[in-house]
């Protein structure tokens, strides 16, 4: 049979996942590294991190450093919080909403996201003090909360079963927050300006530093963590709210929190790297074939092929074009799009 | 009294689906439920879990109010068994039994060689040993309710709200899954649609229009009258003579 119903280790065992997982995650970020569209002698990134990290001195050409240390290595690290976050924010949202096609692009999210990051950057709304993560949460926030009702009103709430409202819901509320989006864009934006913010909406991660490091890493961590202690209540929700709650989970707590926190983490990938769809719904099913549905394992494998996957669709997009960055958004959909209509042949069940 | 519910009552905007329901359960005892559909047993069963907050009224769990229990601890003391609840996750039956121990476990609070041994036992008592392995989604309509019952039973709770656990049972198990809840130490209310069932539970409610109309002793609750009156059939009582045991023969009311 499959992994999903072998024997039961106990979490004991199982420690050496965390390691494993932790080296794994520390391999993709080192890759992501070591490729671009310079080549760079694997030698020279290493010594470049040992110069960084552990004060030695070699000495080197300070563009390679610079491209190695300033480029490269923050990109890598925000393309993996970012594609670890997007594939959180989609697991969860699958799980509580118990849809296989939730996700934090689907339902509007990443659209409000970027109505709100937009209004901040360009329409100047908040006068400077709202930073623009701030007005993607807001506008992430905004955006869930309406889709939410309109699929309520349409019969299909948050806790109701079998619901195609809420993806209905969504892409009326992904239509409206882009088209805001682009009012917002043509009335206030510059030529200039336009152009900018339209390569962002797409997904882009070439202008990455390190100030973005410190934004996006904590965020996904706090996302990770929020999932890992949450994941038997994420296992709880397979037969329903109303199951979950008399299984003892606090259901609307869990979900205030837990979609809470799922707007927060895709607002903030939003407002870093523009609006990356698909990663939050392919991955997580990606994971669920591999290592089956319990959040135990489903949460770390999730959140680990996202990781890589983002890393791999960011180098690619470097490197694919020679002199030339295409958006990652349009590397994610290339290969998300099959992917999604895999699992609408599919469904959900597996035999 | 471990289970008592006072002026209980829970309704949609103004129209009240249950009311006025006082009901004191023992410990130990299996009290069934009847009432024709839409008479409110799976709202009152509900309530009772704690699954809907009451419009009026409260319950009470060993003498203290439910309302102030956390989930957690009110899903250690009662396990309530849902009349429909599917899913479309690629679970097997071992995953959805094992949700049972959630009350039981905190992300601090890992799995154990005990759990696994309730989880067992679980499986054992209803009688799905071999189906451990096996996809939710190739289950049939009674095993899936005889999964619903292990989840329940893993749960270890002191009181088991079973709604219509019955409904898809073959014969044998039917019986099988009413003798194990007998003979269990725990308290139980089943929701109940067959009266011959009913008959052999220590006590049944009635349910009508929302309304606990009666409460008593199968004997003297389902009385020929009462059935006539709330479900609209007329019933003759016939006696097994072998053992002289009571059971419903059912006709339309002319
Ligand atoms: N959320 C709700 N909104 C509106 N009406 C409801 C709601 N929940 C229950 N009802 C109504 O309340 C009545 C009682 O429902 P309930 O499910 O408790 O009946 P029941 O006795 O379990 O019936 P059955 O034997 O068919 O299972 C029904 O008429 C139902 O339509
Ligand atoms: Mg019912």
């Amino acid at each position: 049979m499959t992994i999903a119903t072998a024997g039961r280790p106990s979490v004991a065992r199982l420690w050496w996942r965390w390691p494993v997982g932790l080296a794994a995650m520390a391999a993709t970020v080192f890759a992501g590294t070591c490729i671009g569209e310079t080549p760079i002698p694997l030698s020279i990134v290493v010594q470049t991190l040992a110069n960084k990290v552990l004060g030695a001195a070699y000495p080197l050409d300070p563009i390679d450093m610079g491209i190695i240390w300033n480029y490269r290595l923050p990109r890598a690290l925000v393309a993996a919080s970012c594609g670890a976050g997007l594939a959180l924010s989609g697991l969860v949202l699958q799980s509580l909403l118990r849809n296989a096609l939730a996700d934090p692009y689907l339902l509007g999210i990443s659209a409000g996201a970027s109505t709100g990051a937009v209004t901040v950057t360009i329409a100047g709304i908040g006068g400077g003090a709202v930073s623009m993560s701030l007005g993607a949460f807001a506008g992430a926030l905004t955006a869930f909360l309406l889709v939410a009702l309109l699929a309520r009103a349409a019969g299909g709430g948050v806790s109701a079963r079998g619901t195609g409202q809420i993806i209905l819901a969504g892409i009326a509320g992904s239509q409206l927050f882009n088209a805001l989006t682009s009012f917002i864009i043509t009335k206030s934006a510059n030529a200039e300006q336009a152009r900018g913010i339209m390569f962002w909406l797409l997904g882009n991660l070439s202008g990455v530093r390190w100030p973005d490091v410190t934004l996006a890493v904590p965020i996904a961590l706090t996302g990770l963590i929020a999932c890992v202690w949450c994941a038997r209540a994420l296992d709880a929700f397979a037969f329903g709210a109303e199951s979950a709650a008399s299984l003892g989970i606090p259901v609307r707590r869990v979900q205030i929190v837990l979609i809470g926190l799922t707007a927060l983490v895709t607002a903030v990938m939003v407002s870093i790297v523009g609006s990356i769809g698909f990663v939050g719904l392919v991955i997580p099913h990606a994971a669920r074939f591999v290592v089956g549905v319990r959040h135990g394992r489903l949460v770390p494998a999730t959140a680990l092929t996202g990781a890589a996957f983002l890393i791999a669709a960011d180098v690619l997009s470097r490197t694919m074009i020679p002199g030339q960055v295409l958006p990652i958004g349009v590397i994610t959909a290339l290969v998300g799009a099959p992917a999604f209509a895999l699992i609408l042949l599919r469904g959900r069940r597996r035999p | 009294m471990i289970l008592q519910a006072r002026n209980l009552g829970w309704g949609v905007r103004r129209l009240p689906i249950v009311q006025g329901v006082d009901l004191a359960v023992r410990e130990g005892e299996t009290l069934g439920l009847v009432g024709p559909n839409g008479s409110g047993k799976s709202t009152l069963l509900r309530l009772l879990a704690g699954i809907l907050k009451p419009t009026s009224g409260e319950v009470a769990v060993e003498g203290r109010p439910l309302s102030g229990l956390p989930r957690r601890l009110a899903a250690q003391k009662i396990a309530y068994l849902e009349q429909q609840a599917d899913t479309g996750e690629a679970i097997t039956v071992r995953d959805a039994v094992e949700l049972g121990r959630t009350p039981w476990l905190t992300p601090l609070q890992p799995w154990s060689d005990e759990d696994d041994r309730i989880v067992a036992g679980a499986l054992a008592d209803a009688d799905l040993r071999g189906f451990e392995s096996r996809f939710w989604a190739t289950l049939s309509g009674g095993e899936k309710q005889r999964v619903h019952l292990a989840r329940a039973l893993a749960q270890r709770p002191r009181i088991l709200l079973l709604d219509e656990p019955t409904n898809h049972l073959d014969v044998r198990h039917q019986l099988s899954m009413l003798d194990l809840v007998a003979a269990l130490p725990v308290t139980s209310i089943i929701a109940l649609h067959d009266l011959n069932q009913a008959l052999t539970c220590d006590r049944v409610g009635v349910m009508a229009g929302g309304r606990l109309v009666a409460l008593g002793s199968p004997e003297e609750v389902l009385s020929v009258e009462r059935i006539a009156e709330v479900f609209g059939v007329r019933a003759s009582i016939v006696v097994d003579p072998a053992d002289g045991t009571r059971i419903f023969r059912l006709d339309h009311l002319r």
